[in-house]
């Protein structure tokens, strides 16, 4: 399978802060792509060189086959971008930003009509394409943002954080749609710090942390790399105050986050966990509603790898040591 | 570059400055700093000066080049930055060049048309006769274009507030207005000022325009021909630095 991206060494300094530092991936073509990062970790300065926005310190890029030093007019014709900020020309109505994005791209003058047609159709649009866009929302804004970037049919779509501050219908399109495009053939760069949208749209992941990449993998690989972030969640009845500290005495627990209701313990070995908990219960008189293992999320795996701190052992308590006290328990 | 490359870029320049001409014309800010301004000027420092109506054209024309051409790049890319259109352009498959004639080319537009209103008033209201009505053409273009590329040199610093640069841009055309023979002719002015004036673009541009209005100027039409052509091409050099400088910048 081709290579749609080819990113290697690539470098950013502002003056002499280091913003991407020497990073290498690929994209493979149909792919949908994620790009993970917290706010400053380097995703927007990454995209900006991928789209020919920002000049590279270091490194070279090819874009379906282009460098994008010497051959970046070419690379731009088979790209569409979509930013964070919906860049949609405010004083044109919908029709003619979409005329203008046409002519833009060259798109052959006998189809413009059409295609902009089918796009204020598929977007929810239509009826409004005469209003200026400045009396669009923020939603309506962002859906003509991205027809405006797929008007050329681009072989590949930059989206960086497509979602945040839009309702959930509008998410939920958004979604549809680059699927939609995926599975016709569209390779898809999603630049984003919402992990359940990477988790539920992208075929592979990289992370980025502190200008470097950290990970790249599957969703499915990426967690399954990190045992530590499994977890036992609990639902005890009477929730006391002491059960915080109690549970995150329990030998294997590594962390215990308060979730609504629950408790959730994250551990290396869930299923020896469950027992301790289920004794811990028992011992206390206390009633178990709901008791469950969970593996752990691309959430987990994020914060554990750009420091947030998910699954860092507090716990000392030795396991065989806790479990010989519980025999002898048992015995008196 | 081949030849379909260049019949595209050509296009999508004519599409860019359409659009621009279409978005930005009537914006407040164009108004005033293009359109209002030339005029308001000229009254207020020509009235009771008794120079015949042609000369007042002729000094009229070249205050509106210089003030309505030069205003569109301080104005509309600073704003485009900051709205995050102007990512739009640089995304777009275009060249740096092709971007750059594309402003300067609304400049220009802008300009003519302004001109346009300028001519119209003297020939029908005051009653001049154009001495030479096809080199009045040419120098208002060439003038435009001038003044245009100009102005893009301060859109093209690195900034997303047109504030930054429309107060030094201003501050220039203010400059060149007074050292460029508009209100004292080139023939009277000392020496060392006539030094001056010979490095200002508007010096020729007057010149030009006198050329053409009046029949004839102080300098050769020819110099006045060559050298607004060779500042025009100049003028781009530096916008073209500063554009690759703002990419570098992330602007």
């Amino acid at each position: 399978m081709k290579n749609t991206i080819e990113v290697e060494n690539l470098t950013k300094y502002y003056d002499k802060f280091l913003a991407v530092d020497h990073i290498n991936f690929t994209v493979k073509q149909g792919e949908i792509f994620g790009f993970l990062g917290p706010n400053g970790a380097g995703k927007t300065t990454t995209q900006r060189m991928l789209t020919t926005l920002l000049t590279p310190s270091e490194g070279t890029i090819r874009i379906l086959g282009h460098d994008l030093r010497s051959e970046a007019w070419e690379a731009k014709r088979q790209i569409g971008l979509v930013p964070e900020e919906s860049n949609v020309y405010t004083e044109l109505t919908a029709w003619d930003n979409l005329m203008f994005t046409a002519s833009l791209y060259r798109v052959p003058r006998a189809e413009h009509a059409a295609r902009a047609q089918e796009l204020l159709e598929t977007f929810g649009l239509w009826e409004k394409r005469d209003l200026k866009v400045e009396n669009f929302s923020k939603g309506m804004r962002r859906r003509m943002s991205i027809a405006m970037a797929i008007i050329h049919k681009p072989a590949l779509l930059f989206l960086d954080e497509p979602t945040p501050g839009l309702d959930a219908q509008s998410i939920r399109f958004i979604w549809e749609l680059i699927r939609r495009m995926n599975a016709e053939g569209t390779t898809i760069f999603l630049s984003t710090h919402q992990i359940e949208e990477a988790n539920q749209l992208c075929e592979r992941v990289a992370i980025i942390s502190h200008g470097k990449i950290a990970a790249i993998d599957t969703p499915e690989r990426l967690k399954a790399s990190f045992r530590r972030a499994q977890s036992v969640e609990a639902a005890l009845e009477p929730e006391e105050a002491g059960n915080g500290p109690g549970l995150a005495a329990l030998p294997g627990v590594t962390t215990q986050v308060k979730v609504g209701d629950k408790w959730r313990l994250y551990t290396e070995d869930p299923s020896a966990l469950l027992p301790r908990v289920v004794h811990y219960a028992e011992e206390r008189d206390l009633r178990l509603i709901s008791l469950n293992t969970l593996g752990p999320s691309l959430e987990d795996v994020f914060l554990e790898i750009t420091g947030g701190q998910v699954g860092v052992v507090q716990n000392s308590v030795d396991a065989s040591e806790f479990d010989k006290q519980q025999k002898m328990r048992g015995k008196r | 570059m081949n030849l379909q490359r260049l019949r595209d870029e050509l296009a999508i320049a004519w599409t860019v400055a359409v659009k621009d001409v279409r978005v930005y014309y009537l914006t407040p800010g164009m108004i005033m700093f293009g359109f209002l301004m030339p005029f308001l000027m000229f009254f207020s420092i020509s009235t009771g000066r008794g120079i015949s109506a042609a000369q007042g054209v002729t000094r009229l024309l070249a205050m509106t080049l210089l003030f309505t051409a030069a205003a569109a790049g301080p104005f509309v890319i600073p704003m485009e930055r900051r709205l995050g259109t102007y990512d739009r352009l640089l995304a777009a498959p275009m060249s740096l060049t092709t971007l750059l004639l594309s402003k300067t080319a609304m400049g220009t537009f802008f300009a003519v048309l302004v001109a346009m209103v300028s001519i119209l008033a003297g020939v029908l209201v005051f009653g001049v006769q154009i001495a030479r009505p096809w080199l009045l053409l040419v120098s208002v273009l060439l003038g435009s274009f001038v003044f245009s590329a100009l102005g893009l040199i301060f859109g093209s610093i690195p900034t997303r507030n047109p504030g930054n640069v429309q107060m030094p841009s201003t501050i220039l055309r203010w400059a060149l207005l007074f050292i460029s023979g508009v209100f004292v002719p080139l023939d009277k002015m000392a020496p060392v000022a006539r030094a001056v004036a010979y490095l200002s673009p508007l010096t020729y541009a007057q010149d030009l325009m006198s050329h053409a209005v009046v029949g004839q100027g102080v300098l050769s039409l020819w110099l006045d021909l060559g050298v607004l052509l060779l500042m025009g091409v100049l003028f781009l050099w530096p916008s073209f630095r500063l554009h690759q400088r703002g990419r570098v910048l992330g602007y």
